[in-house]
């Protein structure tokens, strides 16, 4: 098949998009903790992006995307990539772009899915046992999970995954990236164990507009991340990123209401929060469903990730930053609801045209996709759950996951990497700009 | 027509691109307040971006963008986007890309538009007025404003369903009139109805934080080109050539407000740049698709110079735009609009007009001016009348207490920054229920 120059200019330009998401993830994760952990977290994540794309040319493509004739795992025919260079994707059907730009893509899914998992292990992880726990993790349960759900196989569909194969409607990876990345990181928690004083000393986000830059960054990447899927420059991917728009919208404002109407302020940590499960909610349907259930979807996983995230006090499990609230309770609620709101789309006409998508309950489609969708979100919540706790005791037991007590109430940035986030001890009292002087000048005389 | 997927590329990264100066407009404003109501300013954007995407979705579009409405108004068919999903764009002619990538493209315009105006109200605002503010301005201001002039009608230009300035020939290429006037308008309107800051203009009221400002200028650059060669709405000629110019703008723009600065008061000032790189790229928008390179520098060395003067005024005239959005978004506005009549030209754009200099005589300054002067009152007045409202129905301003304090913690119960790691700053709703188990416990 010829290469078109547009889809893979949109492939390309999504792949940098996504990636640009785990630094707005770093920034997004690192304003939230305590001015003494902030490197600590966004190390985290930098750290991620250079593990597992080491691990993803050397074997980690082949093992998601390899085309052998297994449906849990792909094969070991790709390692290295050598012989993707003058290839076209095939995954299901045969798209006009380079094989090594959807390598590329799909790696950045890779990397984003255990930075996500930082998140629930904050201020007290050991910094080299995080790192072997990355390159054990995205091993051992990323590359299965996405050859499970992302590998539709050859042109001829052989050796797709066992729930693509069901007909999983998984368009960006509600289950892969986010079910998964909020299960690890429940069993991460719970492994660790609480921070030092958790719950009774507030930790309070050191950092506002950095979690505010965060979260702006990672919806501008999640446009990638969503219509990129797509794989092409199209409607589908004209569907995608509009109900990632209008879905995120909805939940930041399903978000503020419930902070309003619960707690009496509309917070800026809850706008941020909201765009995030709005994100996430609309990740496995946003090429399923149509504008106006995208609106609605995103207003209830607002609401619902909201209520959610104030759980972990009640059960005493210190999800430091949220990723079970967020990730896997609006990764669970987006993969449900399209068993719902699921309908069928067609885009061009006569010889172009192109369907796709099975109808929910609401469109009259039966009980049957919500079925294969619950099948997918629970299996896979399983999986990561179990694998990543069972991971995380091996690390604990063998070099130690956590750092020592006093190391933490003094700040992992110190002990982990000698370093401090800020030095604003040169500070004099700002600088007069023009307009500053003049109102000073204006001062003057009167 | 057949889509094309070169063209739809473009579309989507550039809409992208108009999406991220949604934060980038609140970093660069979160940076110019003081540090007690950083989070306000960044919030009144980030609210309006949820609040717009949705009226977009129920009837915005449609309301801009209808085939069924007439000169003023789009009319309702396209409610709910539902119909959108199989067609092309049709906006004086099919484009060869899907309509919800034009529509995604002109949502973000609307969301930029109402959060530019926020500067001028900085500090003060009470949370939820700002927000029925941005649902009903959006509503009966920006929505029919779009239409007049971005609308060019069904598959034929000046078809049926036009607005009544594109319909003359208006040359607004990425929205001089319709996003910079409109905001600008509303900006001072706004200020006037909510009335100065507690202090103002008598102690400084410093920018807490440049690096921030410049953060934010840097997003806003960076998807300004999104914004104007995006709006060529296909990867072509004259996407490059609005490139251009809005390159060349920017910097031109920057140069000549620290030049001012230096000549005036004797320092470049980090401020000044950040500023003048806005002026230049506001005073491009309407132009960049209708001149040469030369006048794209020249149009950017006006508005610089001229905007740095201009937000001195408020000083003089009392009254408190605190970020300048009349300053630099309306003057910088009415610099690029009116200069169209000037400079524009056929050999940068073949469907564009030869103004003054180019020997198109006096009739394309004229409609710029007729675009200009009823864009200008029309949101003057509607602004200024939906903020009286609001200010009498439920008010508008934070007590003045409450001001002092900080907005931030009185509307939204946090505070930008904790940098004591132990205590101190204020509760979020997620640290208020840590501490509330620490009571009942």
């Amino acid at each position: 098949m010829q290469i078109s120059a547009g889809d893979t200019a949109w492939v390309l330009t999504s792949a940098a998009l996504v990636l640009l998401m785990t630094p707005g993830l770093a920034f997004f994760y690192g304003g939230m903790t305590r001015v003494k952990s902030v490197l600590n977290m966004m190390m985290m994540s930098v750290v991620t992006i250079g593990i597992v794309s080491i691990l993803w040319v050397l074997f980690g493509y082949s093992l998601a995307f390899g085309n052998g004739t297994s449906s849990l795992i792909g094969t070991i025919d790709f390692s290295g990539l050598g012989s993707a260079v003058n290839k076209v994707v095939e995954n299901g059907a045969t798209y006009p772009i380079p094989l090594l730009s959807f390598v590329m893509f799909q790696l950045m899914f890779a990397v984003i899915t255990p930075a996500l998992i930082s998140g629930a292990i904050a201020d007290r992880t050991k910094f080299l046992a995080w790192a072997v726990f990355v390159a054990l993790w995205v091993t051992v349960v990323y590359f299965p999970v996405a050859h499970w759900v992302f590998d539709f196989g050859g042109a001829d569909s052989t050796g797709a995954g066992w729930l693509a194969k069901r007909g999983i409607e998984d368009f960006a990876g509600g289950t892969a990236v986010h079910i998964n990345a909020g299960a690890a990181g429940l069993a991460l928690a719970l492994v660790l164990g609480k921070r030092v004083g958790w719950p009774k000393s507030p930790m309070k986000p050191h950092s506002l507009p950095l979690v505010l830059l965060g979260a702006g960054l990672l919806w501008f990447g999640w446009f990638g991340f969503n219509a990129g899927s797509a794989l092409g420059a199209n409607g589908q991917a004209a569907l995608a990123f509009t109900n990632t728009m209008v879905a995120t919208a909805g939940a930041v404002m399903g978000w503020l209401i419930v902070d309003r109407l619960r707690d009496g302020h509309a917070t800026s940590l809850g706008a941020a929060s909201g765009a995030v499960a709005g994100l996430v909610a609309i990740t496995p349907g946003c090429a399923f469903v149509a504008p106006w259930a995208a609106v609605v979807i995103g207003v209830m996983a607002g609401g619902i990730c909201a209520l959610a995230v104030s759980v972990k006090y009640r059960i005493g499990i210190d999800d430091s930053l949220d990723v079970v609230g967020v990730h896997l309770i609006g990764g669970l609620f987006g993969c449900l609801a399209i068993g719902f709101f699921g309908t069928s789309f067609t885009t061009g006409s006569g010889k172009d045209a192109f369907t796709w998508g099975a109808k929910g309950l609401f469109y009259g489609g039966g009980w049957h996709l919500l079925g294969i969708q619950a099948l997918g979100a629970f299996s896979v919540l399983a999986y990561s759950f179990v694998v990543s706790g069972v991971l995380g005791w091996i690390i604990d037991k063998t070099m130690g996951m956590r750092i020592e007590r006093d190391a933490e109430i003094e700040g992992i940035d110190l002990d982990q990497h000698l370093e401090s986030a800020y030095d604003l001890t040169s500070t004099v009292g700002g600088v007069l700009g023009p307009r500053t002087a003049r109102v000073l000048q204006s001062q003057e005389p009167s | 027509m057949q889509l094309s997927a070169g063209d739809t590329a473009w579309v989507l990264l550039c809409t992208v691109l108009v999406f991220v100066m949604a934060p980038g407009l609140a970093l660069f404003y979160g940076g110019l307040v003081r540090a007690k109501s950083s989070l306000n300013m960044m919030m009144m954007t980030f609210v309006a971006v949820g609040i717009v995407a949705i009226l977009w979705t129920l009837y915005g579009f449609s309301m801009s963008f209808g085939d069924t409405g007439n000169g003023f108004f789009g009319g309702f068919q396209l409610a709910g986007m539902g119909e959108l999903l199989n067609k092309l764009a049709s906006n004086g002619g099919q484009l060869p890309i899907p309509a919800l990538a034009f529509s995604m493209f002109q949502l973000m315009f609307a969301i930029i538009t109402v959060a530019l105006i926020s500067g001028s109200i900085a500090d003060r605002a009470k949370f939820s007025s700002w927000a029925l503010f941005v649902a009903v301005w959006i509503t009966l201001v920006y929505f029919p404003v779009a239409h007049w002039v971005f609308d060019l009608g069904g598959a034929q230009a000046g078809g049926t369903g036009a607005g009544w300035l594109a319909n003359r020939g208006i040359l607004d290429f990425a929205g001089g009139t319709v996003v910079e006037i409109n905001s600008g308008a509303s900006g001072l309107a706004l200020a006037l109805i909510i009335g100065r800051r507690v202090g103002w203009p008598k102690s400084p009221m410093k920018p807490h934080s440049l690096p921030l400002v410049l953060l934010g200028a840097g997003l806003l650059w960076f998807g300004w080109f999104g914004f104007n060669s995006g709006s060529a709405l296909a990867a072509n000629q004259l996407a490059a050539t609005a490139l251009t110019n809005t390159m060349l703008s920017g910097c031109a723009g920057l140069l000549s407000w620290i030049f001012v600065e230096r000549i005036r008061d004797g320092h470049p000032t980090s401020l000044g740049a950040a500023s003048g790189v806005i002026a230049g790229l506001v005073a491009i928008t309407p132009a960049c698709g209708f001149v040469a390179p030369w006048a794209a520098i020249v149009i950017g060395l006006i508005a610089g110079a001229l905007c740095a003067f201009t937000v001195g005024l408020k000083f003089r005239l009392g009254f408190d735009d605190s970020l300048d959005v009349f300053g630099v978004h309306l003057v910088g506005g009415v610099v690029g609009c009116l200069a169209l009549g000037f400079v524009a030209t056929k050999i940068a754009n073949p469907a564009g007009k030869d103004g003054l200099f180019y020997g198109g005589g006096l009739t394309v300054l004229g409609v710029q001016s007729l675009g200009v002067v009823t864009v200008l009152i029309y949101s003057f007045v509607v602004t200024l009348a939906i903020g009286w409202v609001i200010n009498k129905v439920m008010g508008f301003r934070v007590d003045q207490e409450a001001e002092v304090d900080g907005i931030d913690l009185d509307q939204h119960l946090e505070t930008a920054y904790d940098f004591s790691s132990a205590s101190g700053g204020a509760l979020g709703q997620r640290t208020a229920r840590a501490t509330h188990t620490e009571v009942s416990s």
